[in-house]
């Protein structure tokens, strides 16, 4: 189902031309903008494939392209994320329930010369932090490309309604998918190309540049070749271990808020919410907004974790939260039916007799998330496991620059924390890479510093403290 | 970590598990040092492939012993390694490589491997999704097949400790106690061994270790060349079974994982001697021009991963295998130039036989092998390489 009225949220605007695509042969109706799994989700069709091993059920899951629950087969090609694969007339989207079989009478691919960009810096993810670096760097007399894997700019920001915190400057009291809109404006002004719709597939040195290989629409090779990398690919939806944590009906926080702020599709009726962080505060706020019943929010630890704002307003609407409480398991025959959780006591283990069932179709996994590193990794960046900083991360220094001179790292990818000191970080390594890149005055050196201070301001505050602890092990110099 | 051995293994690879555990089963006292992990060498970056199609007689016998052994590892080791025949087949373009096929054909046959020609059309049978078109005809041998590298590793060195060997990772060499031209010990980064024989099965890395024992680097010489891979995402079994390789495209090749069905595809793109091992564009862009052209549908599918392994390679692609007789109780199975995995099993077999009964009954040519041949300035006729 789709909304038509939401008190904040105008999906007209993403909304395109009616077409129809074709699910397992049966029509169905859809909009340009919308991505595949989106106008499945609104024909109520949750389960997309069944794993090839064991047959299990398996739908959407984190809707940013980064997991694999959302493989379809896509007009006769395998294995397409459907999530941020935007429909087309005509298309036809079918289930894979085993290993793919190729079609036996195909002709070579014809091959042709890939474009090759050139550029002063290349910036992988056009979130908060990638926006920030393209824009900083450009200002700062670079010449910069953008790639981001996704239909549209913005990030997680595309998806965040509530109101920002912080410096007016670094837009308090302005929403996400606002200033998501705004730094889109910001990058349109400036002579910066970017391309949607195109993974970054391979990170290499080349001589004394690099040179980034990018995928566009999931067929058409492109070189991107830069003095310098800024990689800002966000982070990735963690998982927990409980009985049938595949089952369709089982989210990731942000694929809620995917369905239901960017598309404005009706995620489900019933939910059920793992995790009393921030997100998962967020998250029950929104779904009420959106007219979608939370039954509880469970948290494993004994305290909430978000903000005392954001839990007060949660309480208002009368949204249990309890803490202590943990899921035990999902259940439901192909999706979710319910949700089975039970109190924890000091060491963790499950009180007997307190279990709970909510009838729920919908379970949110607001339980954090872990930095998408993988390009990094694969250059041979230097990584730390650092809990406080959600997981791998990378060693840096204090201008966001790797142990590989000329790649540099800014937001999620770099330490889960928050969409306003992603664009801090953003702009920090967007003028560091162009410094870097040797087209910078140096006089930018002084904005890098005021924006240093900014960040350290920022996160002078409780919440920061673990961040901090965190920095303290990966930041050299 | 233990003082003493009758005999220490350097290298945990296929062929050092293979000889540790082929040491421990006649009852040798055997201690295997791996630098890394085992198999993080060669073994864990190869295609997998199992053949009996050389060009010569030494390597054909060897191989076709090698697949009887491969035939039966799942049952002795006690695990199964997922030993498959599914073949090799290999591809002509022109008629000069269809006379070469038929040359290779009677010889192969000649010392009882059963390859023959085969036409496009039962070629494309056999790899439902071949681009047969494009082809003469196919030198196939259905014997040929392919293991599991991770599973082999894992069950030679597992029954290897089960009959008393110990297997040292993370332990690297630093030196070969040497005196009076007799082995005396083998000196690590956790400590000494102190030990009569040791077998350098180091293969890539092979040069240093005999550089330590007092030798030339260059008198065996074997230099890292990078060959590369890429892994498609997994597609159902059974439409690329075998190793599919038109030789006159750049050495080309796609063989299907045994394992999990993603396509494993290599060419003839090679870098060196270099111990480097970043994967490159170039290697991508390449592999996959020849792949999609020799199986046109695997344009549908993602490549999920792609990684460097070294052939290592001597000035004939043959390898080292023997006595090295300057050094008491010093041996060597090394330089294997692709063929390491493959060979493993009779060649664990027969240096472990040679060490403690002095002979083997595989049918291995030590002549053909001879490590000192490089020295006599003695090449053998080029051992067939593929990628």
């Amino acid at each position: 189902m789709r909304f038509t009225e939401h008190p904040i949220l105008d999906f007209e605007r993403v909304r395109g031309r009616e077409v129809t695509i074709y699910f397992e042969g049966k029509p169905i109706k859809a909009y340009e903008g919308e991505t595949i799994a989106t106008a499945l989700h609104a024909a109520g069709i949750r389960i997309f494939q069944h794993s090839t091993k064991k047959h299990r059920p398996r739908g959407l899951f984190c809707a940013i392209g980064k997991c694999s629950s959302c493989l379809m087969k896509v007009n006769g090609i395998p294995n397409v994320r459907t999530c941020i694969t935007l429909v087309e007339e005509g298309m036809q989207i079918e289930r894979q329930d085993e290993k793919p079989v190729l079609p036996k009478t195909s002709k070579p691919p014809k091959w042709k010369e890939p474009p090759r960009i050139e550029a002063d810096v290349v910036v992988i993810g056009g979130g908060p932090a990638g926006m920030m670096a393209a824009i900083n760097a450009s200002d700062a007399g670079a010449k910069v490309v953008l790639l981001d894997e996704n239909p549209m700019l913005g990030g997680q920001l595309v998806k965040q309604t509530h109101k920002f915190f912080g410096k007016r400057e670094q837009f308090a009291g302005v929403r996400g998918i606002k200033i998501a809109e705004i730094l889109s404006e910001e990058l349109k002004k400036r002579d910066i190309e970017v391309f949607l719709e195109t993974s970054a597939i391979m990170l290499l040195q080349d001589g004394d540049e690099k040179l980034v290989v990018g995928v566009r629409k999931n067929k058409e090779l492109v070189e991107f070749k830069g003095k310098t990398v800024v990689v800002a690919t966000g982070a990735m939806e963690r998982m927990i271990p409980f009985e049938n944590n595949d089952l369709p009906g089982v989210y990731g926080a942000g694929a809620i808020q995917t369905l239901m702020n960017t598309y404005g599709v009706k995620p489900g009726d019933r939910v059920l919410i793992v995790g009393a962080g921030n997100v998962g505060l967020i998250l029950a706020y929104q779904l009420y907004q959106a007219g979608v019943k939370v039954e509880a929010i469970v948290e494993a630890m004994p305290k909430i974790g978000g903000y005392f704002v954001h839990a007060a307003k949660v309480r208002r609407l009368g949204i249990p939260i309890l803490t202590r409480h943990t899921i035990l398991r999902a259940e439901g025959k192909e999706k979710v039916e319910r949700a089975v959780v039970a109190q924890l006591d000091e060491n963790w283990n499950v009180v007997p007799g307190s279990e709970k069932v909510f009838e729920v179709d919908v379970i949110a996994l607001a339980v954090g998330l872990r930095p998408s590193i993988e390009l990094l990794h694969q250059i041979g960046c230097q990584i730390k496991y650092v809990p406080e900083l959600g997981g791998h991360v990378v060693i840096r220094d204090s201008r966001m620059e790797t142990t590989i001179k000329g790649i540099f790292v800014a937001g999620d990818s770099a330490e889960i924390e928050e969409a306003t000191t992603a664009m801090l970080e953003g702009k920090i390594a967007g003028i560091s890479a162009a410094l870097a890149a040797g087209v910078a005055s140096p006089g930018w050196l002084k904005e890098v510093e005021k924006t240093q201070r900014e960040l350290e301001e920022f996160r002078s505050g409780p919440f920061g403290r673990k961040v901090l602890e965190g920095l303290k092990k990966v930041v050299v110099e | 970590m233990k003082s003493k051995a009758d005999v220490v293994v350097i290298g945990g690879g296929s062929t050092g598990t293979s000889i540790a555990y082929h040491l421990a089963k006649l009852g040798a006292d055997v201690v295997l040092v791996e630098k890394g992990y085992l198999g993080n060498g060669s073994t864990f970056r190869c295609a997998t492939g199992i053949r009996q199609q050389f060009t010569d007689e030494a390597n054909i016998k060897l191989m076709k012993y090698n697949i009887e052994r491969w035939k039966k590892l799942s049952e002795e080791l006690g695990y199964d390694i997922n030993f498959k025949q599914t073949g090799y087949l290999f591809l002509a373009t022109t008629e000069e490589e269809v006379e070469a096929f038929k040359q290779n054909i009677k010889l192969h046959n000649k010392f009882g491997a059963p390859t023959r020609l085969i036409t496009p059309e039962e070629a494309k049978e056999i790899v439902p999704l071949l681009n047969a078109d494009e082809f003469l005809a196919g030198q196939w041998n259905p014997t040929d097949g392919k293991a599991n590298p991770f599973k082999t590793v894992f069950a030679f060195a597992r029954k290897a400790k089960e009959l008393g060997a110990e297997i040292y990772e993370y332990t690297e060499v630093t030196d070969i106690i040497v005196e009076n031209n007799e082995v005396k010990g083998v000196k690590t980064n956790r400590g000494t061994i102190k030990t009569d024989v040791v077998v350098n099965a180091a293969n890539a890395w092979a040069p240093i270790i005999n550089e330590m024992a007092g030798l030339d680097r260059e008198f065996i010489p074997i230099k890292p060349y990078k060959h590369q891979l890429v892994k498609t995402e997994p597609i159902k079994e059974g439409q690329i079974e075998p190793l599919v390789c038109p030789p006159a495209w750049n050495d080309s090749y796609v063989i299907q994982d045994g394992e999990d069905g993603g396509i494993l595809c290599g060419t003839g793109l090679e870098y060196g001697p270099t111990y480097d091992m970043t994967p490159t564009y170039d290697f991508l862009r390449e592999v996959l021009k020849w792949a999609t052209r020799i199986i046109p549908a695997l344009k549908y599918v993602h490549v999920l991963r792609q990684w460097a392994g070294f052939y290592a390679k001597t000035p004939d692609s043959n390898p080292a295998i023997g006595k090295i007789n300057y050094i008491d109780g010093f041996y060597i199975a090394a330089g294997f130039s692709g063929h390491g995995f493959m060979m493993a099993p009779g060649v664990g077999e027969a240096i472990a036989e040679l060490i403690v009964k002095g002979k083997t009954h595989v049918p291995l040519d030590w002549e053909w092998y001879d490590p000192h041949r490089f020295e006599r300035g003695e090449l053998r006729s080029t051992a067939f390489q593929i990628g």
